[in-house]
């Protein structure tokens, strides 16, 4: 980066400017010719200056050129014109005045829509240098970078900058020029004015800026705090949970009071400097015509100055002080962006950056590790200084699997960082083959090595889009290319890159898969033995499946649907679900489900938003329901304030049983009032009306037993539930997706779909029961696998959070072993999981790893049989045991075992 | 069956009698309505101790299993609390209980179960004196066995 944001802005956009400059010197004349034009209507048409002495016509529209006097003067005439009688001449001119209005419009469009693409561009460019350089931060810079800062820089900090961009060149040039006609005017009608107004000119360009330096330090200040502000609250964000668990919201909410203040005192301060220099420039500003009067006042009356020249001098200073005030507004401008800037650039500062990695010749980036590998002379130092790994000496013939066991001391774990590239050489050198690991290109490094470590890293998005995350190096194929042309070109003009997101960018190659349902394959028989396969089918049977893309297991599943039907039938279980049925009331289900007999596609669609739904309304009110579910919902309500009153707001009770927020139960005491005054007419307004009606609709008869549906109640429902779709259907609305027995529901899980209605919960122990029938049937008919696939789209969240540590770390691991490296490093994955799971993901590794390298880190003795190598540290020393061709015949019985 | 039968029949357990009417209602509300078929199991001695039933319908047997033996020790029918004892105790289960033929009980949790008693003394002023009562009894039937 640049370490001058001017330098930077004329590096990139010196082609932009230029045009836009050019350009706003072709549309002075006409903006000079508009301004002069109302003179000539007025003069030479209105008052017919143009056609004295006798003139029938004047010509209209003639050009010609007056020749200065230095080279002659004189005039040459290219074109007559046209004759026009007095009043065409009026029109003649007046359109000619709305033709430059018209003219000038467009040009300040142009230059506006210019200025304004060449700032967003640059903005752009901006933006995404600074994120290529966050990707280069080293490992120390790490340690103290918080990403809500960064975030907030590249966001936020950079806007002012682009906003200013567009001006950065055109707008001093522009406000320069206009300042200097001005005063070189009064300079030449009066020397002594003239020299007075430059003079005050001189005082508002030297002492103001001076000032405005506390002003920059302030806004410095500002900056940093606020940006710390912005660090402080992700971090707390962050953390929530410690917040929580220790009870120190009070604390961080007076820490975070602390940093408002001082971001308050510090605009405060802002504040009074800013409003001082306003004052002082104001000041100097309406001096400058006080001297006039006097000063001039005084040449007039000594006859040194006609009157003329002083109401002229006095005319011109009127134009000085806009662009002089502008020219003034936009040098602070340039100052407190400058500042930004460097703020921002220092953030990124070459020092914190790792160097760029520059693409390696492809026989290189191709090129696998090489063997052996040769540690000489090992060196490691920890964050403060230490050696942690001093003069570590090892060869190993690879391939080969090798154990380091610490023997309770890190370096272990820290050899297993420094191979994989994760931690600096401190001293001597690591060799692959002849390629030092320190000069081996990233491309080699991204594909030949993994590292799976205590912290596993995820990104919000499917388990699927996380395991193949290590294969996203390259796109292959250039996605869709049309449409794309601008995409492309915008890419180009702001150094942003152009590799298609839309691309497959997963590398089949290296997987060993022909496609991706063999991948798919592949991850599920490695997830289930790494233990996954129950969480897998849970995901799949909780998950959505879009039949377009799926239409085999949909019918599949369908099918699945009568067979879990039998099943239950055979085993004497029919009664355990209630299925649904298009003209039966399904009393498992809430009054809602059974009213829309769908799924909405929106989460958002539920209980209040239901019943204000318009369409929804419309038709209950013309199932003449209304009034029913109003009256049902006051009947809960009643229940609820009876049943609640006496618990405290908060209670665990409340948010599992009541249909009620605790902070409602007052409003629904007040609605209830109004409901015993609405059976005498007035009371209830349409809110509360809808408020109680909003309550009966995740009412369940079985499960709540407040005695509300009767069978009348019940038919009468199922004829809303006709009105309802029909309703929806004439309103073109999509929101609801609704049951049929012969196909799947989009909007419904796999589980929802196959069970195709609801658990009687009142048999006991029904739901595990048929639980267990329905996997039977996933398994008679096949379909476990496919369940299993579907699992594979399950959202991990935001950093992983919706899986378990375990979870993580096995998902972690199996984006090391899909990218098949040369050499994986395991270190600390294991730290989650259990005796039998790390066995077995030990297991997995070596068996994915034969032919392939593996170093990984033990605690303890207990997994060595594993290994071809073990590397032992104790007491500072090294010890290295070799049990060739024993290992694999080992490994066989522990796989028996 | 509604919440307010219910209440009915909770007010017929001693252990209950003496509770509010509006805090059984709590307590019917919070409870789960549950059917077993005959022959299905309520709970299986040596299991936690996780709720509470009170029968509405139905006969249950209360079976003792020592070694491979099943004893049965006695039959409940409707209103009688089973599993309390364990609720309050958190002891595991001391007998199995099988429904004799198709029952309905209510399902009491216990953790909605002491989360009451600990917001409403009232209740657990009951609850005590009827296990006061239970202990009187007890020891008499300890001087009378013994005398």
């Amino acid at each position: 980066m640049d370490k001058s944001l001017f330098r930077y802005i004329w590096r990139f956009s010196r082609r932009d400017q230029l045009v836009i400059f050019a350009v706003v010197l072709v549309s002075l004349p006409f903006y000079y010719l508009s301004l002069d034009l109302p003179r000539r209507i007025v003069n030479e048409a209105i008052q017919g200056r143009a056609f004295q002495n006798g003139h029938e016509t004047a010509p209209f529209l003639a050009l010609s050129i007056s020749w200065p006097a230095w080279i002659g003067g004189g005039e040459t005439h290219l074109w007559g014109g046209l004759q026009l009688e007095r009043l065409q001449l009026l029109y003649g001119l007046s359109f000619l005045f709305l033709f430059y209005v018209l003219v000038n419009g467009v040009f300040k469009y142009w230059i506006n829509l210019a200025k304004g693409a060449l700032g967003e561009r640059m903005l752009r460019r901006l933006r995404f240098d600074l994120f290529s350089l966050a990707l280069r931060f080293t490992p120390d810079t790490l340690r103290t970078v918080k990403s809500s800062e960064a975030a907030t820089i590249i966001k936020d900090e950079v806007e002012p900058i682009g906003g200013f961009i567009g001006d950065a060149f055109i707008q001093p040039l522009l406000l320069g020029s206009q300042a200097a006609t001005a005063l070189t005017f009064i300079l030449l009608q009066n020397v002594w004015l003239g020299l007075i107004a430059a003079a005050v000119v001189g005082v508002q360009f030297v002492v103001i800026p001076r000032m405005r330096r506390e002003l920059l330090r302030l806004g410095r200040m500002r900056q940093i705090a606020s940006r710390r502000l912005a660090g402080r609250i992700g971090e707390v964000i962050d953390g929530i949970e410690a917040v929580h668990v220790h009870n120190t919201s009070r604390w961080e909410r007076a820490e975070i009071g602390r940093r408002l203040y001082e971001l308050f005192d510090i605009r405060y301060r802002i504040y009074k400097r800013k409003f001082v220099v306003k004052f002082l420039n104001n000041l100097l500003a309406q001096m400058t015509p006080f001297f006039f009067y006097a000063v001039g006042g005084y040449f007039a009356l000594r006859g040194r100055l006609d009157i003329g020249q002083l109401v002229a001098v006095i005319a011109a200073y009127r134009e000085l002080p806009p662009p002089l005030k502008e020219l003034i507004d936009w040098d602070q401008q340039r100052l407190d962006v400058q500042v930004k800037y460097d703020q921002v650039v220092g953030y990124f500062a070459a020092e914190k950056l790792r160097p760029v990695d520059e693409p390696a010749p492809a026989e290189q980036a191709a090129a696998s590790l090489g063997s052996p590998l040769a540690i000489d002379d090992l060196t490691v130092f920890d964050v403060n200084g230490s050696a942690v790994i001093r003069s570590l000496s090892l060869r190993l013939d690879l391939p080969t699997h090798a154990a380091l066991i610490g023997g309770g001391g890190p370096e272990a774990s820290i050899l297993a960082r420094v191979l994989a590239r994760r931690e600096p050489v401190g001293g001597g050198e690591i060799r692959f083959g002849d390629r030092a690991l320190g000069h081996l290109p990233a491309e080699v490094v991204g594909r030949r090595l993994a590292y799976a470590g205590p912290e596993p890293i995820l990104f919000p998005g499917t388990l699927r889009d996380n395991i193949l995350y290590g294969l996203r190096h390259e796109p292959l194929g250039d996605g869709p290319e049309s449409g794309r042309t601008l995409e492309l070109a915008e890419a180009r003009r702001t150094g942003n890159p152009i590799d298609p997101i839309e691309a497959s960018w997963v590398d089949l190659g290296h997987t060993g898969a022909a496609d991706e349902e063999e991948l798919d394959g592949q991850l599920l028989d490695m997830l289930r033995r790494l233990g996954l396969g129950p969480d897998l089918y849970r995901f799949g049977h909780a998950g959505l499946i879009d039949p377009e893309r799926n239409p085999d297991l949909a019918s599949q599943i369908v099918e699945a649907r009568g067979k879990l039907r039998e099943e239950l039938a055979e085993q004497g279980m029919a009664d355990y679900v209630e299925p649904f049925d298009p003209e039966r009331y399904n009393t498992q289900a809430t009054v809602a489900e059974n009213l829309l007999f769908g799924v909405p596609r929106s989460r958002q669609l539920v209980g209040r938003a239901l019943a204000e739904h318009e369409a929804i309304r419309q038709a209950l009110a013309e199932a003449k329901l209304v009034d029913e579910l109003v009256g049902m919902g006051a009947r809960i309500a009643e229940t609820m304030v009876e049943l609640f009153r006496g618990l405290p707001p908060g209670h665990p009770l409340f948010e599992q049983f009541s249909f009620v927020h605790a902070e409602e139960l007052v409003d629904f005491e007040e609605i209830l009032k109004r409901f015993g005054l609405g059976q005498r007419r007035g009371g209830l307004s349409r809110e509360d009306r809808t408020r109680l009606a909003a309550l009966t609709m995740g009412y369940i008869e079985p499960r709540h037993r407040l005695g509300l549906l009767d069978d009348a109640l019940r038919a009468r429902l199922l004829e809303g539930r006709r009105l309802v779709r029909a309703a929806l259907e004439a309103a073109g609305s999509n929101e609801i997706e609704f049951y049929d027995p012969e196909t799947f529901n989009p909007a419904a899980p796999v589980r929802d779909n196959i069970l195709f209605g609801r658990v009687n919960n009142t048999v006991a122990a029904a739901r595990d029961e048929v639980r267990v029938a329905s996997a039977k049937v996933i398994d008679e008919l096949g379909l476990r696998a496919e369940v299993e696939r579907v699992g594979l789209d399950h959202q991990v969240g935001p950093a992983g959070r919706l899986l378990t540590a375990a979870q993580r770390a096995t998902v972690d691991l199996m984006r090391c072993l899909v990218k098949r490296p040369d050499l994986l490093v395991i270190d600390g994955a294991f730290s989650s999981f259990n005796d039998e799971q790390t066995a077995a993901a030990l297991f997995v590794a070596v068996e994915a790893c034969e032919g392939r390298s593996l170093a990984v880190v033990l605690p303890n003795e207990q997994h060595r049989q594993f290994f071809d190598v073990v590397v032992r540290f104790a007491d500072g020393s090294v010890q290295v045991e070799r049990e060739p061709g024993e290992a694999a015949e080992r490994r066989v019985a522990a796989a028996a075992e | 069956m509604t919440i307010d039968a219910e209440v009915k029949s909770l007010k017929q357990v001693p252990m209950f009698k003496d509770i509010d009417p509006t805090r059984l209602k709590l307590l019917a509300f919070t409870s789960e309505r549950v059917s077993y078929r005959a022959g299905q199991r309520l709970f299986v001695q040596g299991d936690v101790a996780d709720a509470a039933f009170v029968l509405l319908e139905g006969k249950v047997d209360v079976v003792l299993s020592d070694g491979g033996n099943q004893v049965k020790v006695a039959e409940l029918g409707q209103n009688a609390i089973l599993g309390e004892m364990g609720i309050l105790s958190g002891m595991p289960r001391s007998a199995t209980v099988v429904a004799s033929e198709p029952s309905s009980a209510l399902r009491i949790d216990r953790r909605v179960f002491l989360e009451l008693l600990s917001q409403f003394p009232q209740m657990s002023l009951a609850i005590m004196r009827e296990l006061a009562r239970r202990l009187e009894r007890t020891n008499a039937q300890l001087v009378r066995a013994n005398g």
